[in-house]
C-alpha cells in the first residue's frame, strides 16, 4: 500500500459544549474512493468541512503527504490540492462551461499590458477534460444554467481537476439527480479515482456506495465507529453499523 | 455551424431582441416620416444622432453596471457636475487640453465616490446612488449659484465638431468607446468576473474573483464615460443649465433595459444598448415633431421601462419561455 495522501489524527470539533466530532483517525489514499456514511448529525459534514478548510479542528492534526497542515480558509485547503464539490454547486449559470472551469484563474496573454483571455486554449483544455471524464455535452458554449444536474456535476468536477485537485470531496453528488444522471456521476467518481485522485464521497444511498467505494467509513454520534473494505462487507452489516445495532458498535459505545 | 457561431460571437452580432429593436427603429422612422413633413430630412437625422451622443456613452457604462447587478441613478447629475467643471475651465480661458481632460477626470473622481459608498460602504446601489443624487442636485445648484453657465468659448466645439478622414469626431469617440467596452466585457477576465458577479456575488467570491476590485473599477469606468459625455455636452451647447442631466439616468436605464440587458444582472447586450438609445431618441424627436410637447418625453421613457420589464416578467412566468431563456 502506498503512502496515504492525507492522514487525519485525533480530529475533534467542539461547538461550545457540543461535541460534534471526537477522536477521528482516518487515512485518505490517492486513487481510492472513500465513502463516508452515517445518519444525520453523525459528524460527516463537520469532518469534510474541516478537510475543506471551512472549520478549524478543535483538536488533532491533518497531515498531507507527511507534513502537517493547518487551514484557516477554504483557499488554504485548495492550495493544498483539496477541492470540495458542494451540493449547491458554486457555478455561474450565465457563463459557459469553459468560462466556469477557469473562472477566477483564467488563461490570459498580455497585449499592451491588457490581459486578454486565451479563449481557444481554455476551450481545448476543457474539451480534453470533458473527454477524459467521458462526459458528453452537446454544446460546450451553452450557459451552464441550461445543463442538467449531472452535466453540472461534470463541470464542477472539471473545475476541481483544473485546479489540480489531489483530493476531491463530493457531498451528496447524486442527491438531486435522476437515475440515468446518477449513473453518469458515479462513473465520473470512479474515473476521478482512476486518474489518481483521492475521492471522498458522502452519500445516504448505500447501494450507490457499494457501487463506487473502495473503502467505507461509518460515523455515528461524532465518532468513527467502523472502517471496512467495500469488498469485505455487505449492505446489512453497513446498515447495522449506521443504526448502532451491530455488536461492534454496541461494544464501542458501552466503553465510552 | 462554426461560421455562424463566429459571426454570432463577433463584435456586432444580432439576436432576436436586437433585430426587433432595429425593426422598431425603422418602423418609427417610417411612421414619423408619414406624419410630419419635417421629419425625413438629413438635418433632422443629424439632430437625432447628435442628441444620442451623451446617452450612448452613458448607456455603455450603465450596461456594465446593470450587468454587474448594480445601477447608478445619479449618473445624469454626475454629468452635470463634470460639465460645470469643464465650463469653469473654459470660462477661465483655460487651455484646450485641460478642458478635454477635466471632464473624464471629474467623472472618474465621482465614480470613486459612488464606488466608495456602494462597494466599500456596502450600501445597495439603488439606495446609495439615490442618496448621492440628492446631494449632487444641491451641489449643482450651489455651484451654479442659481444661474446658467452660458456663452462659453467655442474651444471644445471646434475640436469636437471636426472630422478625421471625413468621419466626425463624436462618431470616432463613440466607436472607440464601444470597442473598448466590448473587448473588456467579452475578451478579458474582467468581463467574465463582471458577469459572474451579476449572476451571484457570493458564488463569484467563492470562485476566487476579486469582487470588490471589479465592482469598484466598473463604477469608475462608468464615471469616465460620463465625463466624456459631459465634454460633448459642453462642446455642443456651450452652456450648463440648472436642470442638466435630470432625465439622463432614466433614459439610460430605459435604453439599456430595452436593449436586452437584465435588470437583475448577469446578462447584457452592448449592441442592444446602442439600438435602445437610438430608438429612444427617435421616439422623443419624432413625437416632438408631430406636436407632442417635450413634457411628455419622460412619460414615454417611463412607459417603455414598465412595458419591457412587465413583458419580461409575464413571459418568464411561462415555463417554456424560461427554458428558452436559459438556452439563449
Amino acid at each position: 500500500m502506498t503512502e496515504p495522501f492525507l492522514v487525519a489524527r485525533n480530529i475533534a470539533k467542539r461547538f461550545g459544549a457540543l461535541t460534534a466530532l471526537a477522536d477521528v483517525d482516518l487515512e485518505i489514499r490517492s486513487g481510492e474512493v472513500l465513502a463516508l456514511l452515517g445518519d444525520n448529525g453523525a459528524g460527516k459534514s463537520t469532518f469534510i468541512k474541516i478537510l475543506a478548510g471551512a472549520h478549524p479542528p478543535s483538536d488533532g492534526e491533518l497531515v498531507i503527504e507527511g507534513s502537517p497542515v493547518a487551514f484557516s480558509s477554504p483557499k488554504d485547503a485548495a492550495a493544498s490540492g483539496i477541492a470540495t464539490i458542494f451540493q449547491e454547486l458554486a457555478l455561474s449559470e450565465n457563463l459557459s462551461i469553459a468560462e466556469n472551469v477557469f473562472l477566477g484563474r483564467e488563461l490570459k496573454r498580455s497585449i499592451f499590458g491588457i490581459p486578454f483571455l486565451k479563449r481557444k486554449e481554455m476551450r481545448q483544455r476543457v474539451d480534453g477534460l470533458l473527454q477524459e471524464l467521458d462526459a458528453h455535452i452537446s454544446d460546450p458554449e451553452a450557459p451552464v444554467g441550461s445543463l442538467s444536474g449531472g452535466q453540472r456535476q461534470a463541470v464542477a468536477i472539471c473545475r476541481a481537476l483544473n485546479l489540480n485537485a489531489r483530493l476531491v470531496i463530493m457531498d451528496e453528488p447524486t442527491a438531486a439527480l435522476a437515475v440515468a444522471e446518477t449513473r453518469k456521476v458515479l462513473a465520473l467518481t470512479r474515473r476521478l479515482a482512476a486518474r489518481g485522485c483521492a475521492v471522498v464521497l458522502i452519500s445516504h444511498n448505500i447501494s450507490e456506495v457499494f457501487e463506487v467505494a473502495d473503502r467505507i467509513v461509518v460515523f455515528r454520534r461524532g465518532r468513527k465507529v467502523a472502517e471496512r473494505l467495500a469488498a469485505e462487507t455487505n449492505h446489512e452489516e453497513v446498515v447495522s453499523l449506521i443504526t448502532g445495532a451491530h455488536p461492534d458498535v454496541r461494544a464501542l459505545e458501552k466503553t465510552n | 455551424m462554426n461560421a455562424v457561431r463566429q459571426f454570432r460571437n463577433g463584435v456586432i452580432s444580432m439576436n432576436g431582441r436586437e433585430w426587433s429593436l432595429l425593426v422598431a427603429c425603422l418602423l418609427a422612422i417610417v411612421v414619423f416620416a408619414v406624419a410630419s413633413p419635417h421629419y425625413a430630412t438629413s438635418g433632422n437625422a443629424i439632430t437625432v444622432l447628435r442628441n444620442s451622443v451623451e446617452l450612448l456613452l452613458i448607456g455603455l457604462g450603465m450596461t456594465l453596471l446593470l450587468a454587474m447587478g448594480g445601477i447608478d441613478v445619479s449618473i445624469g447629475i454626475v454629468m452635470g457636475l463634470a460639465a460645470i467643471a469643464i465650463g469653469r475651465v473654459l470660462g477661465a480661458d483655460g487651455n484646450p487640453l485641460l478642458a478635454l481632460v477635466v471632464g473624464p477626470l471629474v467623472g472618474a473622481l465621482l465614480g470613486c465616490v459612488t464606488a466608495a459608498v456602494v462597494v466599500l460602504g456596502r450600501v445597495p446601489a439603488i439606495v446609495g446612488t439615490l442618496g448621492l443624487l440628492g446631494v449632487y442636485r444641491t451641489a449643482v445648484f450651489v455651484l451654479l449659484g442659481g444661474q446658467w453657465l452660458s456663452g462659453l468659448p467655442a474651444t471644445l466645439t471646434n475640436l469636437l465638431a471636426a472630422s478625421v478622414l471625413g468621419i466626425p469626431v463624436p462618431a470616432l469617440v463613440i466607436a472607440s468607446a464601444y470597442l473598448a467596452v466590448w473587448l473588456a466585457l467579452r475578451r478579458t477576465p474582467y468581463g467574465l468576473h463582471l458577469l459572474a458577479i451579476g449572476n451571484s456575488e457570493e458564488k463569484a467570491r467563492l470562485s476566487g474573483i476579486p469582487v470588490v476590485k471589479v465592482r469598484f473599477m466598473t463604477f469608475v469606468v462608468s464615471g469616465v464615460l460620463t465625463g466624456i459625455a459631459a465634454t460633448f455636452y459642453v462642446a455642443t451647447y456651450r452652456n450648463v443649465e440648472m436642470s442638466i442631466g435630470s432625465t439622463l439616468a432614466l433614459d439610460a436605464i430605459a435604453a439599456v433595459i430595452l436593449g436586452g440587458t437584465s435588470i437583475l444582472g448577469g446578462r447584457c447586450s452592448l449592441l442592444g444598448t446602442v439600438l435602445g438609445v437610438l430608438l429612444l431618441r427617435i421616439l422623443q424627436n419624432g413625437l416632438l415633431l408631430i406636436g407632442v410637447p417635450s413634457l411628455w418625453q419622460p412619460v414615454v421613457t417611463g412607459v417603455l421601462i414598465i412595458g419591457v420589464l412587465g413583458f419580461e416578467a409575464i413571459s418568464n412566468r411561462l415555463p417554456l419561455a424560461r427554458f428558452q431563456r436559459a438556452r439563449a
